[in-house]
């Protein structure tokens, strides 16, 4: 899922159960939480021209380089796999400046792991850190918390105040440097504080603009199961930090917004980029040095932008439920605060169907965001005239990318081989509407049809 | 199961309370003074250093508004500011904080007295 240019939107610690927040801020700061207001949509057009276009001076990279509306905002081994070899997405392979230190190619194209220098950049041999590319989908309703801003995989990934306007900033210095000596004026420029301003107005329209509201009325019989599982405060006790499948956490007195948790993923024995045999350090997460604590993504828009966790351990959503299971979770800080709570002393335990379960409702619910950005784009596209035809058409082609990523989602678990088919034709139809001539308006309606009918055999009339 | 809700929450407060909002400091070394996002401007000081106090661990820095006196820590980063020699910023030290330089400092949030987070020492043309 993602929001598309075309204007459409798509939408781990020292020792601690670290949710970064107390009880008394949590009972009394729900307004802390509050999502930003609206931008204009000037703003935001002029942020999405950064955002794909601006290199700001650097190696070549936009934010964009790593973020594609494409796919999804966030990159992958398969999407890299596709790229040409001149992409600036692989600087390191052919900028000499940048070839020591500055990325790793082989965990880049292995398992889409970025470098980065979080604990400084004073011993670039050593101390840096592998992470996957976060999506940036629904920001506007996953970085507040009680504390203020919390951005990138551990909630402290923007200098300056550390807001997801600053972001920008820090990325520049990270990853658009044409050497490591990274001076501003030569090396690259800094983002004005007007693009800084667009730049978030664009981000923060990217993706959905509010929570789910669950339970939803789903149809599936397994994917309704998993969604129990995940309300279920006793069994799957997901909702506790992910409330409605989004990025905040509630343990029983309100809100608290995004919060940052020590999972123990760091302590997953077989992490693949360990296993590639290249030099891994351990991510320490949150701050300098780290507390071992990661911020907790959305997960609505989990099942079509893995892989999962900071460090991109796993490639599935039935593998990253599957991790709640096991010893690296459960003897984590969270794992065991969550076993104090609970009366049987078990921080999470599912079997096999259960994790299944979850994992197909999570599917669901992404297939249902997809289906909802298609309807978007279908209807933006059958609004526009025929002076407007190449917008239009834009706008089909990533309603067809969105179709795509839904029937993807919901074939890869076997789930709802009927939506499936509606979304097929659904993809069918928006793709001749981009061919036809005269028949585009026709062909994009009927298209819509299916989308609507696909997401009548997911859930009840809402 | 409220109960349960209760010590989770009091697990929280005991092992996560002390976790707050935190910028990142690796990048902000490279931002020149005056240019730090939703910092310069707002809530930094920038002026010029009046006095520095080894001992006390204290420096007086004389800005637009007046002179103020600011706390060091051991969590304080203090950072040589090259980028109009365009240099590569680097680390500095206590050592590096003389009277007459040019310097911006974040203050850090909920600190009784001020105390510095970081502080930008900016290295005039022409110096190394």
């Amino acid at each position: 899922m993602s929001m598309w240019p075309g204007g459409i939107r798509r939408n781990r610690s020292a020792s601690s159960f670290a949710v970064s927040c107390s009880v008394a801020g949590a009972l009394s700061a729900l307004s802390a939480c509050a999502p930003p207001p609206a931008p204009p949509g000037d703003l935001v057009s002029r942020g999405k021209e950064i955002f794909f276009n601006q290199t700001f001076d650097g190696n070549g990279r936009t934010c964009g380089t790593c973020h594609p509306a494409r796919n999804n905002f966030t990159i992958d081994p398969a999407f890299i796999a596709r790229l040409p070899p001149t992409d600036p997405l692989f600087v390191a392979e052919f900028i000499p400046d940048l070839k020591k230190n500055f990325e790793n190619p082989n965990l880049m194209r292995q398992f889409g792991l970025i470098l980065e220098n979080l604990d400084g950049f004073d011993d670039l041999e050593k101390k840096f850190v592998m992470r996957g590319v976060p999506h940036v989908l629904a920001q506007r309703i996953s970085v507040a918390s009680n504390q203020g801003p919390r951005t990138g995989w551990s909630g402290d990934g923007a200098p300056g105040d550390g807001s997801l306007r600053s972001f920008a900033t820090g990325a520049v210095i990270q990853h658009f440097t044409k050497t490591l000596n990274r001076v501003p004026g030569v090396d690259f420029r800094l983002p004005t504080e007007a693009e800084l301003d667009a730049l978030e107005a664009f981000m923060l329209s990217l993706g959905r603009q509010q929570d789910l509201a669950l339970p939803l009325p789903l149809k599936g019989t397994v994917a309704k199961r998993g969604q129990e599982i995940f309300l279920d405060n006793g069994l799957g006790k997901c909702n506790l930090c992910h409330v409605n499948a989004g990025a905040t956490a509630n343990f029983g007195g309100g809100n608290i917004g995004n919060a940052n948790f020590n999972t123990g993923v760091e302590n997953l024995p077989d992490q693949p980029a360990d296993l590639a045999g290249e030099r891994n350090p351990p991510d320490d997460g949150f701050g300098r040095p780290g507390d071992g604590t990661f911020n907790t993504p959305p997960l609505v828009e989990a099942a079509d932008t893995g892989p999962f966790f900071h460090n991109s351990a796993i490639e599935t959503i039935e593998g990253a439920v599957a991790f709640y299971n096991g010893d690296a979770f459960n003897k984590s800080p969270s794992g065991l605060a969550l076993a104090k709570t609970d009366p049987r002393g078990i921080g999470i335990r599912l079997d096999a169907t259960q994790v299944v379960a979850v994992a197909a409702f999570l599917r669901v619910l992404n297939a249902l965001e997809n289906i909802r950005i298609s309807i978007e784009l279908l209807e933006s596209s059958a609004a526009k005239g025929f002076a407007d035809r190449a917008v239009a058409m834009e706008l089909i082609e990533q309603a067809v990318s969105e179709t795509r990523d839904s029937i993807r989602v919901l074939d890869g678990a076997g789930l709802h081989p009927d939506a499936v088919a509606h979304l097929q034709r659904a993809a069918k139809l928006a793709r001749k509407a981009a061919r036809s001539f005269f028949r585009r308006g026709t062909l994009t309606r009927q298209s819509l049809d299916e989308q609507r009918l696909a997401r009548a055999r997911l859930i009840a009339a809402p | 199961m409220v109960n349960r809700y209760l010590r989770l929450m009091s697990a929280i407060v005991v092992l996560g309370s002390a976790l707050t909002a935190q910028a990142q400091e690796a990048t902000e070394m490279y931002i020149p003074l005056g240019q730090s996002p939703g910092v310069s401007g707002k809530t930094s000081l920038l002026g010029t250093l009046e006095s520095v106090d080894a001992a006390k661990r204290t420096v007086t820095v004389a800005g637009p508004s007046g002179a103020r006196t600011v706390g060091l820590t051991d969590r304080t980063s203090i950072w040589l500011d090259r980028s109009l020699q365009k240099q590569p910023n680097r680390s500095g030290t206590m050592a590096d904080l003389q009277r007459g330089h040019r310097v911006e400092i974040k203050l850090r949030k909920g600190e009784p007295t001020p105390v510095a987070e970081w502080i930008k020492v900016q290295v005039a043309e022409g110096r190394p």
